[in-house]
């Protein structure tokens, strides 16, 4: 029972491995890769007592390496780790990845792969959407340009909790798949001219609506056939009466309105 | 919230405005402005824009040759702006949107 073990863990995912050698009462290093991430988890005497995965560590690393569908493993007999991270039983562990499993499967139903580049979409069908900040964390990252395991390497999240996260954001249908064009370029459209004008519009709609905001003033600029540098007053008073239009909380509307107007009487009447 | 029917009045081209609620009524426009003396028609208009309940949204705008009518409206409360055609309308729409919700939280 010395001998060290490896295979792919597209035949065995890493919850079962952890049962075989939890029950073999091994003690030595898992090691999985997968692509270009790779993780570890520790046992001694068949119990679990380190793992790691990225910036991730403890038991939040396991849940990480248990959904992995792809990849290598390999056990290597006695090597033990520096430190101790997990305090869990095995039987615990394997209950919570089977959970997480099972989320993961749903995920992967509608979010296929981590390399996928997401983009905000600015046709919000819901009146009004409430999120929690680990959402708007996310949300903050979309850019049209990262994919998602970028944005799990800057959040410091798992790529399985990102994932999970991201699914959350497009069944709210907040985003769309990026067009490659798209993600290989930067995004033009969201690149707003530096004028005060623009900049004071950017700020208050984006207090009303979130990041999504430079990208609905280039998309109603565009629609209703404005240029942002033009400095016309009745131009710049039809676009923000036109945004204002599409905030869907009606105190947030009065909000950005009571702003815009203050700014256009003092700016430029 | 700064909108104010003073506001509206300030916006270069406003001739004036008409506050409706329930049975009151109050005209402020030019003693020669041809709509000063139509208390009756502004009446009925109230009337049936209050009543129709189904009605989307809450501004309109009623264009005559020489004048528009904008005209808001929030629950029991309607705000009717006229003004000349060379108005920027954008932002009678703007400040006429704040003002009615400020007028509809007041009482009359």
């Amino acid at each position: 029972m010395n001998q060290d073990i490896s295979g792919g863990l597209d035949t065995t995912r890493c919850p079962e491995i952890v049962k075989i050698l939890s029950l073999g009462k091994r003690s030595g290093k898992l090691s999985l890769s997968n692509g270009s991430q790779s993780g570890s988890i520790f046992f001694r005497d068949g119990e679990v007592i380190h793992a790691q995965c990225g910036a991730l560590q403890g038991a939040k690393a396991i849940y990480e390496l248990a959904v992995w569908t792809s990849g290598e493993y390999r056990f290597s007999v006695d090597e033990m780790p520096d430190a101790v991270t997990v305090e869990l039983s095995v039987d615990e562990i394997l209950a919570e990845a089977t959970n997480r499993i099972r989320q993961m499967d749903r995920v992967i139903s509608l979010i296929p792969s981590s390399t996928i580049v997401y983009a905000l979409d600015p046709e919000i069908k819901e009146k009004e959407i409430v999120l929690k900040s680990i959402q708007w964390k996310i949300l903050a990252q979309i850019d049209g340009k990262k994919t998602i395991a970028d944005i799990a390497q800057n959040t410091g999240l798992g790529v399985s909790d990102t994932m999970k996260v991201f699914y959350t954001l497009v069944k709210s249908g907040l985003l769309r798949e990026a067009y490659p064009s798209e993600a290989e370029s930067p995004v033009d459209m969201v690149e707003l001219p530096e004028t005060p004008f623009i900049k004071a519009l950017k700020d208050d709609l984006t207090r009303a609506i979130g990041p999504v905001a430079p990208f609905i003033i280039t998309e109603t600029a565009r629609e209703m056939n404005l240029d942002l540098l033009a400095d016309d007053v009745e131009q710049k008073a039809a676009l923000i009466e036109t945004l204002s239009s599409k905030i869907p909380s009606e105190t947030m509307s009065l909000k950005f309105l009571d702003s815009m107007t203050d700014w256009i009487n003092t700016e430029d009447i | 919230m700064k909108g104010t029917i003073k506001d509206i009045l300030k916006i270069s081209g406003v001739h004036g405005y008409v506050l409706a609620r329930d049975k009151t009524m109050q005209i402020k426009l030019p003693s020669k402005h041809r709509f000063a003396g139509a208390k009756k028609q502004i009446k009925l208009l109230y009337d049936d824009l209050i009543q129709a309940r189904k009605r989307p949204g809450n501004t309109m705008e009623i264009f005559f040759e020489d004048l528009v009518l904008t005209i808001f409206t929030s629950g029991m409360t309607m705000l009717m702006v006229l003004s000349s055609t060379r108005v920027n309308l954008a932002l009678v729409r703007m400040t006429g949107k704040l003002a009615i919700a400020n007028l509809a939280k007041e009482k009359f």
